[in-house]
């Protein structure tokens, strides 16, 4: 390359890709840059193409150690939320039949516990069961 | 080799999610190795089309992950390139297929009288 700004034009273009490609192919690639500027391809198209390769090469993702961390990171993340969600939708129909159930009687006595006609607890979760307030019946 | 596996398993063409200059790159290695500069011209002979030089480097990239062409030892700073035998394989398939497509196309063409 005799034009000088064409070889500071390719240099900082080969500078956009990633390190490990300019230490495999960063020589060859100038030079062949040179050898197409010579052969009469504008230097600019020859830039553009290593701009786009370097982008290509930049937003292309390759599996790696840090690639599948990040994957499981966000898998146990995605799982923690749904979880959380799950008890939290369970638990939020449970309460509410709850509160409407103690509001008009405060006392509450000892005795053998009942179960609200029409409400089913939840199987799993036997702390949220909903009991009848009032009327000689446990809260 | 991965390639080598799944050509194995369902005699896939796998070149046929490579894109063209892949298949164009291959195409020039079949009849023996070469560095970008010469891959380059060759390409433009054979197929009349001019491969940007970072379309050349991504081609040659993609080929050697799938294991398809191997590197040799440099030459100066050029690294020549050369095809392997999965590589030389999965060329042939990817020929066939081509052949087969085009002969249904020209017979189509000519049933239909276009």
């Amino acid at each position: 390359m005799d034009d000088p700004r064409a070889t500071r034009l390719v240099e900082t273009v080969l500078r956009c890709y990633p390190a490990r490609w300019r230490q495999r192919h960063g020589d060859e690639a100038a030079e062949l840059a040179a050898l197409l500027i010579n052969d009469g391809t504008p230097a600019g198209s020859v830039a553009w193409s290593y701009l786009a390769g370097a982008a290509r090469e930049r937003l292309t993702l390759r599996p790696g150690p840090r690639l599948t961390a990040v994957a499981c990171a966000l898998l146990v993340a995605v799982c923690s939320l749904g979880v959380s969600a799950g008890l939290l939708a369970s638990a939020a129909p449970a309460r509410a039949a709850s509160t409407s159930q103690t509001r008009g009687h405060a006392h509450c006595r000892p005795g053998p516990p009942e179960l609200v006609p029409g409400v089913t607890p939840a199987i799993s979760r036997p702390q949220v069961v909903i009991w009848q307030a009032g009327h000689g019946r446990s809260c | 080799m991965a390639v080598n596996k799944r050509n194995d398993r369902a005699g896939q063409d796998v070149l046929r999610r490579v894109g063209e200059a892949s298949v164009l790159v291959l195409v020039s290695l079949a009849d023996g190795p070469k560095h970008g500069y010469a891959l380059i011209r060759d390409i433009k002979e054979l197929a009349g089309v001019e491969l940007g030089p970072g379309t050349l480097y991504g081609a040659l990239d993609r080929l050697e992950r799938l294991s398809l062409i191997e590197p040799l030892p440099a030459e100066d700073r050029r690294h020549p390139y050369r095809i392997t035998a999965p590589g030389a394989a999965a060329l042939r398939l990817h020929l066939d297929s081509l052949e087969r497509v085009s002969a249904a196309g020209r017979l189509r063409l000519q049933l239909g009288g276009i």
